[in-house]
């Protein structure tokens, strides 16, 4: 999950793709093998390599999530510090192996208006059924009211034609909307979410979905976030104090509320105790929820 | 969609004498006029109105369809009763046509007294052919709080557009900003269960979920809305879904809110601050606004034509407070 905040303006924060897979994968892991690392950068580059393995998913999927992050990370280059969580928050297992997980975040630059990024991916071993299963949705997620500011669903949904990617998505024969237990999550989705479930027979149309179809529209959704949302200092969105004010606390709600609902509901479970709190306070930390 | 609905906030109607009958052609409402020997209570009034007896007609739905509608609406009155004042608007947009008869509407709305919990409520119903060729039927009641708290109004809108095919809206839509509130979803959403009602209705056969076309429009629905299409073969399939699910679903979520939402002046209740009044205000007021200018202004004119359709809602506009 790849989760962009533009502090100095109000535009939608990004969550471009969450990918949740319910079948266990046969996919061998690409190990990438170094020789030897010196310097501080050598180590965070080995880290960084170690995230952008997707070392669970097919080759398809982890080509998206690989290009979605670079597209990011080049995109957002001098605004972007590097990431500088511990070593056992950027990749942890639980203590049998049975899963693991890396994250990736990075703050922006002082100057930027992006105040961090973050990638990650979750391995579990769940007993359920053979089925090829993902859950996707790539979206911009609003960050005011939008009864109360109908003018941000037109400039932001409406001018992007961003209801058109959902649209098409489920078109496609497999490709079904999700609608989310939580209806808290349901709460925080944009009017225009492509919120789905791909479900098929067989493994190689899951594939195709995601290559022909999910694909190109979650980097045509990123595009779009990066050129309307994550821009440098834009004249006509400078937010006034009370409305920084307010934009903050919606954002710390927002994401506070993320973390007690998904994380410390799952990582315990995922992760046992130990390894859990440690990460957890890592993420609240990087969040500012702390 | 239509939304319709009025603010009748700022008028102070008369009461209406019932014996004074603005009927211009025999009417079937005549047969309902009851004749009372003593004075009569306000509602009493109230239901003698030939206009109301009008509205409440439903003439272009199905006996099941206007039994809901009949049921919620009396329902409604009933509950907030005596605290309700009569419809004030003026009857030529209490029921208008358009000019060569072809499309028909009727609204109904009445005001909250002082110490109500509801600012009004509103019934309406809309007939007509769209350019398309298709015949629309809009069928809504809504209810609408005071700004003295926030909790969630009740909607149940109906537009049905062939004999077997209808779209649903029925929901208790908030009132904050939910991601800045999130207890406000338990409090509301949550402990009430609301979300079987969807849950349950999307089981049967010929019931999909709803996606409007209009971004506003989903954004304003709470998030355990049924919005919903009911797609069938028979016209009987559609008439026992909504005789035997959606009747009895919309009359127990009417009821988890009156329990719930309207409720009197509650000592226990959470007293708004000023700015956050203020702030639910405006609110409200984007809100209705967005929704007479998506809807209304734009749907009305094409059935109604233009002479009909400025009349209506200018007063509808002047009632509101958003000329």
């Amino acid at each position: 999950m790849i989760f962009c905040n533009t502090l100095f303006s109000s535009s939608p924060l990004l969550s471009p793709l969450t990918l949740t897979q319910t079948k266990p994968s046969r996919f061998p892991k690409k190990l990438i093998a170094r020789a030897q690392f010196q310097s501080m950068e050598d180590h965070d580059e080995l880290l960084r390599l170690k995230f952008m393995e997707f070392p669970y998913l097919s080759d398809t999927r982890r080509q998206l999530m690989v290009e979605l992050v670079s597209m990011v990370e080049d995109n957002l280059q001098s605004l972007l510090q590097p990431c500088s969580l511990p070593p056992d928050v950027r990749n942890f297992k639980n203590p049998n192996g049975s899963a693991e997980a890396s994250l990736h975040i990075r703050s922006g630059e002082k100057s930027s208006p992006i105040d961090f990024v973050i990638g990650s991916w979750i391995h579990c071993k769940i007993p359920t059924e053979q089925s090829h299963v993902a859950r996707s949705h790539p979206r911009p997620i609003p960050r005011k009211d939008l009864v109360l500011h109908p003018d941000y669903i037109k400039e932001f949904y409406q001018d992007t034609a961003l209801d058109s990617h959902r649209q098409s998505l489920l078109k496609v024969p497999g490709i079904k909307p999700y609608v989310s237990p939580s209806l808290f999550v349901r709460s925080g989705f944009s009017p225009a979410v492509s919120a789905l479930i791909i479900d098929v027979e067989e493994e190689e149309s899951l594939e195709e979905i995601m290559r022909d179809h999910v694909s190109p529209a979650a980097k045509d959704v990123l595009r779009v976030w990066l050129e309307r949302c994550a821009r440098e200092e834009d004249e006509k969105r400078v937010v006034g104090e009370e409305e920084r004010k307010e934009l903050e606390r919606r954002d710390k709600s927002f994401r506070r509320k993320n973390v007690e609902n998904d994380l410390e509901l799952k990582f315990p479970r995922m992760f046992g105790e130990e390894v859990s709190s440690r990460v957890v306070h890592a993420i609240k930390e990087a969040f500012g929820v702390l | 969609m239509a939304m319709i609905f009025c603010n009748t906030l700022f008028s102070s109607p008369p009461l209406l004498s019932p014996l004074t009958s603005t009927q211009t052609k025999p009417s079937r409402s005549s047969k309902n006029l009851i004749a009372r020997a003593q004075s009569q209570s306000m509602e009493d009034h109230i239901h003698d109105d030939p206009l109301r007896q009008k509205f409440m007609e439903f003439p272009y739905v199905t006996a099941t369809r206007k039994q809901l509608m009949v049921d919620i609406i009396s329902t409604v009155e009933d509950h907030f009763q005596p605290l309700l004042l009569p419809c004030s608007l003026p009857p030529d947009v209490r029921n208008f046509k358009n000019p060569n008869g072809s499309a028909e509407a009727s609204i109904y709305i009445r005001s909250g007294e002082k110490s109500s919990p509801i600012d009004f409520f509103i019934g309406s119903w809309v007939h007509g052919k769209i350019p398309t060729g298709v015949t629309l039927n809009i069928t809504t009641v809504s209810a609408f709080l005071k700004s003295s708290t926030n909790a969630p109004n009740f909607t149940l809108e109906v537009i049905q557009t062939s004999p077997t095919s209808l779209i649903l809206i029925l929901d208790l839509p908030h009132r904050t900003d939910l991601v800045l509130n999130p207890d406000y979803i338990k409090e509301y959403y949550q402990d009430t269960n609301l979300d079987s009602y969807r849950q349950s209705l999307l089981k049967l056969p010929g019931v999909k979920p709803y996606v409007s076309p209009s971004l506003f429009v989903r954004c304003v629905v709470s998030p355990a809305a049924s919005v919903l299409k009911i797609d069938v073969e028979e016209e009987e399939q559609l008439e026992e879904i909504w005789r035997d699910h959606v009747g009895p679903a919309a009359k127990e979520i009417l009821g988890v809110w009156f329990e719930r939402c309207a409720r009197e002046d509650d000592e226990e209740k959470r007293v708004m601050g000023e700015e956050e009044r203020m702030e639910l205000e405006r609110r409200d007021k984007s809100f209705r606004l967005k929704n007479i200018e998506d809807d209304l202004d734009f749907q009305f004119p094409i059935l109604f034509g233009e002479e009909v359709s400025s009349r209506v809602l200018h007063v509808i506009k002047e009632a509101f407070g958003v000329l």
